[in-house]
């Protein structure tokens, strides 16, 4: 569950309707891609937007090196205040003050986003993920 | 990252400094049997039901394959190819157990082979900790003891230990028998055995959930919402526990 404050911030943000209900959270469950595991059931994230870079999902070493501008600017994410949202995630290790968040079964990502500074945020962009 | 580094703040102050470890014998399975005063206090939003949390470790020599056992228990996407850890920190799965929601937190501890390069912290946090060898290979095996070691010194008394002989799929290639397996998990109170393979996913999903399973049998269901669910995932380190100076373990374990 997001903390109420962070749920007021975002709320306002309006995303695309039929991911989006009229609370602001995702009507749909998060899947991956690639393997269909399960990232955050119905209900449990916000629509957020914000512009992150997240790097290209078809390299792994597109997280490593990070002078690699492969990748894209993402602005419309589900967001949530506890790692334990998640139904299934995995972290990478930290590039940076960042942790990518990928798949847990397939580990296709990144997925999502998490900045060490801000312990109650993590991202997770509707481009990288399927709804169901 | 490292579990004490504080991607999470200890949710509810001093939830498991004060909460965990009342009495001896009992570990962090020793909390009030209810929800007191200061605990309530204490947490801002109450526990979600059937919604647990908890730590396990997965250890052991260079590639026995304790990545492949972490990415076999989560899907089928076994991979010959990804041989060394690209980078995973950890992981959180759920599970689902006896009718209870368990989000498992697993960190995989792979790159940080040499015994003493492991933090004290992930041992400190781990509610279950799974050693694993490879019995295609010796030495991975007698490395064994010098883990013990590690898992004496820092690890939760409580902590339930599970020995992975992992390969089993090279049977072939076996240099360490069932039987000594066995033998080694019987010298330690209260560990278990059993062989499996990541390549075949033979019991990799049972080590999971028989750890899983250990660990919340050994606990009342009131002592793991009111701790577990607020403490054991914290992943800072205990602060009554200084890094350098662990509390000694009783010797039960010691062969």
């Amino acid at each position: 569950m997001a903390a109420p404050g962070s749920e007021m911030a975002v709320a306002a943000a309006a995303g695309p309707e039929e991911l989006v209900c009229a609370r602001g959270r995702n009507r749909k469950a998060v899947l991956c891609q690639r393997c269909g595991s399960r990232v955050l059931l119905p209900g449990t994230a916000i629509f957020a937007r914000r512009e992150l870079f997240l790097p290209s999902m078809k390299k792994k070493t597109a997280l490593v090196a990070s002078s690699d501008p492969d990748g894209d600017v993402l602005q419309d994410h589900w967001l949530v205040d506890d790692m334990f949202s998640f139904e299934n995630v995995g972290f990478t290790k930290d590039v940076g003050n960042i942790k990518f968040l990928i798949c847990a079964d397939c580990e296709i990502g990144p997925i999502g986003w998490h900045c060490l500074d801000d312990k109650k945020s993590f991202y997770v962009a509707l481009d990288r993920v399927s709804h169901e | 990252m490292e579990p004490g580094s504080g991607l999470l703040q200890r949710r509810g102050a001093g939830g498991g400094a004060g909460g965990g470890r009342r009495g001896p014998g009992l570990g962090s399975a020793g909390g009030s049997p209810a929800l007191s005063g200061p605990q309530a206090r204490r947490r801002k939003q109450p526990p979600r039901p059937a919604d647990f949390k908890l730590q396990v470790i997965i250890i052991g020599s260079r590639g026995v394959g304790k990545t492949s056992l972490m990415e076999r228990f989560t899907d089928d996407t076994f991979c010959e190819a990804c041989k060394s850890t690209v980078g995973v920190d950890f992981k959180i799965k759920k599970v689902e157990l006896r009718g209870k929601k368990i989000r498992l937190q697993i960190w995989d501890t792979a790159g940080q082979e040499r015994f003493n390069s492991i933090t004290s912290a992930y041992y400190r946090s781990a509610k279950g900790i799974i050693l694993v060898y490879d019995i295609t290979k010796k030495e991975t095996f007698d490395d064994l003891p010098k883990w013990m070691k590690m898992i004496d010194k820092y690890a939760s008394e409580d902590a339930e230990l599970l020995l992975v002989g992992n390969k089993l799929d090279c049977e072939a290639d076996r240099e360490i028998s069932r039987q000594q397996g066995e033998k080694f998990a019987q010298q330690i109170t209260g560990m278990r055995f059993c062989e499996a393979s990541a390549k075949d996913n033979f019991n990799v999903d049972e080590i999971f959930l028989k750890l899983v399973d250990d660990i919340l049998k050994k606990m009342p269901l009131d002592v793991i919402r009111n701790e577990l669910s607020n403490s054991i995932l914290s992943l800072q380190p205990e602060p009554e526990i200084p890094p350098e100076l662990p509390p000694p373990r009783p010797h039960v374990r010691c062969c």
